[in-house]
């Protein structure tokens, strides 16, 4: 009943994810979404403080990134993140929808590139993935 | 005449969310939002509604701050700004205010002032029409939880 519109999985592994989104109702709302699947999630608003977060040595399974951001944009963010040494699975969720968009988040690092609502259609097999 | 009173408010509720749909100001996006909230989290819909609206409020009055600069030229800022109101009004199902912000964000990219200034005002409007008509249905809510709670009262 809780979730009769979406697509129910239960995960095995607990998994984690941070959300990078300089919108609050965005992140809130992808936090939730992510909890409502038994994912740990942290949330910062700016590609600065996804780099730092990253940089200390916190390990995320799942890392959700929009493009535009204050202070250290999402494109910025994600070769800093990958230039890391990072390898997991990355999701550019943004609300550019063209082509050329697509193409700069994917060539910048990121997995998977999905136009803003994230919903579980995307977001379920992605979780299946990397819960093995 | 109490449990009446909560299937009323319930038929009530179902009507709006049914006009809402028809016209297009909410699409099942909004759904979706419904179907994270449970018996742990039971204004999370309000809650969340809330937050866009506090957002969406500060957008609107940068767009506008924008706008109103006789030496305005920084389009790129509008730009971001309506990324963000796009990115928003999805995530919450707002499917009319996202459909004015996109015509926006391409009047801002080719720099077309006076198109810019035509889709404020209409994003202003439509806004505010999304903003009653959620406070609306969240007000019928309320008197329906209302109405089943006095309906069912605690038994020991």
């Amino acid at each position: 009943r809780k979730r009769q519109l979406l697509t129910e999985i239960v995960l095995r592994n607990r998994l984690t994810a941070l959300v990078v989104d300089a919108d609050t109702t965005c992140r809130v709302l992808e936090q939730l979404l992510l909890r409502s699947y038994g994912v740990q999630t942290q949330g910062v608003d700016n590609g600065r403080d996804a780099v730092t977060l990253i940089a200390s040595g916190v390990k995320f399974n799942l890392i959700i990134i929009d493009m535009i951001l204050p202070i250290l944009n999402g494109l910025e963010a994600t070769r800093q993140i990958r230039d890391m040494g990072v390898h997991c699975k990355m999701l550019g969720v943004t609300a550019c929808s063209g082509e050329s968009e697509r193409q700069a988040f994917l060539a910048a690092g990121v997995d998977v590139f999905i136009e803003k609502p994230l919903d579980p259609e995307h977001l379920v097999p992605i979780l299946r993935e990397l819960d093995g | 005449m109490l449990g009446l009173d909560a299937d009323r408010l319930r038929a009530d509720l179902n009507r709006l969310l049914a006009f809402l749909f028809h016209q297009g100001i909410l699409d099942e996006q909004y759904l979706q939002l419904q179907q994270l909230q449970d018996e742990s989290s039971p204004n999370f819909v309000s809650e969340v509604v809330n937050i866009y609206f506090h957002e969406s409020e500060k957008l609107l009055r940068n767009l506008r701050s924008l706008l109103m600069d006789r030496e305005f030229s920084d389009y790129d800022k509008m730009g971001i700004h309506l990324n963000q109101f796009i990115g928003s009004s999805s995530s919450i199902g707002a499917k009319r205010v996202r459909n004015v912000c996109v015509a926006f964000r391409a009047a801002s990219d080719q720099n077309n002032r006076a198109g810019c200034l035509r889709a404020l005002e209409l994003l202003e409007h439509e806004y505010c029409i999304l903003k009653n008509k959620l406070h609306e249905l969240f007000q019928i809510e309320q008197q329906r939880l209302l109405a089943a709670g006095v309906r069912y009262p605690m038994l020991n």
